[in-house]
């Protein structure tokens, strides 16, 4: 059978793991594998896995749950080795690695920003600052067959859209980063013009929500910031 | 601004909409170990990562120039920031207070989930959705008890 992995932990982090199931239908039953040093939490892969809203959410559950005692090292969801001994050898291979890793996280969260601005908003800030954008558009709106005014109209638009993003995803970043220890700016989702995660440490993360949230106060209504955590540092290990 | 803070506590069981939005973390990031193979995501159920960036291509134009052709650019109602700009400095401090309002509910809920009181505080735990994208131009925050 093999060993489906959730995270890894100091061989002192307490682990409760009372109430949690694992991944699976029916759900697995969540252990750990020990070395000396390490505990790797996990339970049976079920055949077949796959990344159904029920798995991610008991992997995310395992996570959460680890956290809130402890250095955790969180594992991509679907991570399987081939069995419970192959587990503890490959603890044991990258044990100083994962030790130092340990250490270095301990006390610390992530915490997810994304950030959106409607369209509509930004494409009115494109028209109304660039003359010959508003000219293309009046233009094209009285023919709507010009085809080649259309395209450089968009053209022109696209290349508004895509610096003014990373100028407000680069600023954003920017006054944040100080609240935090860490960075990691991710590929934009959705309509998301910044997704990015912080580290912050565990007794700041008030201070770093309140940065958050001064910084929102400085946008107008038609953005929107979602923030997310704490969560266990996915993008930090 | 609007800004939705939803307070990943280790004891919420994580909501499906809180789950949704750091999806793409717990698929593409954490940790691998590099002899073990991972499942694969192909005909994943959960809904797709919908990841868009701003591509130049022909399509992309043309999307852009029908959006900016019908833009209201006259109606107050229809361009959040022009709003701000004309009414100034009253909607302004209208737009600091809320946002001071949002900021202390956040930190409660961030204190509550740190320290893991999770049991007694789960019936208060405030979560915060933006309201459905297909409202008009303004997306605006919603507060819930849960």
């Amino acid at each position: 059978m093999s060993t489906y992995i959730y995270a890894i932990t100091a061989s002192d982090h307490p682990v409760r793991l009372d109430g949690l199931t694992g991944v699976g239908e029916p759900a697995s039953e969540v252990r750990t594998v020990k070395t000396d040093a390490l505990t790797a939490v996990v339970s049976d892969a079920p055949e077949g896995l796959r990344a159904k809203r029920r798995d991610v959410s008991a992997h995310q559950a395992v996570l959460e749950r680890l956290m809130a005692d402890g250095a955790v090292l969180p594992m991509r969801f679907g991570l399987v080795g081939p069995d419970d001994d192959q587990v503890a050898a490959a603890l044991e291979g990258n044990r100083d690695g994962y030790r130092e890793r340990l250490t270095e996280l301990d006390g610390c969260l992530e915490f997810n920003l994304k950030v959106t601005r409607d369209e509509d908003d930004l494409l009115t800030e494109i028209v109304h600052e660039s003359d010959e954008i508003r000219r293309l558009n009046e233009f094209t709106r009285e023919h709507p067959d010009a085809q080649n005014e259309k395209m450089r109209l968009g053209e022109l638009i696209t290349e508004e859209v895509k610096t003014r993003q990373e100028r407000e995803a680069g600023e954003i970043t920017d006054r944040l980063s100080p609240a935090a220890l860490n960075t990691a700016i991710g590929d934009p989702v959705q309509d998301t013009l910044l997704n990015v995660s912080f580290l912050v440490e565990r007794e700041k993360a008030a201070g770093f929500s309140e940065a958050v949230h001064k910084e929102a106060g400085r946008h107008s209504e038609a953005h929107t910031f979602r923030l997310n955590g704490p969560l266990p540092p996915y993008s930090f290990v | 601004m609007s800004i939705v803070q939803q307070s990943n506590a280790p004891t919420s069981g994580g909501g499906s909409g809180s789950l949704y939005d750091v999806l793409e973390l717990i698929l593409d990031r954490g940790l691998v170990i590099d002899a073990f193979v991972r499942v694969s995501l192909v005909g994943i159920e959960i809904l797709k990562i919908d990841v868009r960036v701003v591509v130049a291509s022909v399509d992309t134009y043309l999307r852009f120039a029908e959006a900016c052709n019908r833009l209201d650019l006259e109606a107050g109602s229809n361009k959040p920031s022009g709003l701000t700009d004309l009414v100034g400095d009253s909607m302004e401090s209208g737009a600091k207070g809320k946002s001071k309002g949002a900021l202390t509910g956040a930190v409660e809920a961030i204190t509550d989930s740190l320290q893991g009181s999770g049991e007694e505080d789960d019936g208060k735990r405030e979560r915060e959705r933006s309201s459905s994208k297909s409202s008009s131009g303004r997306r605006t925050t919603r507060r819930r008890e849960e």
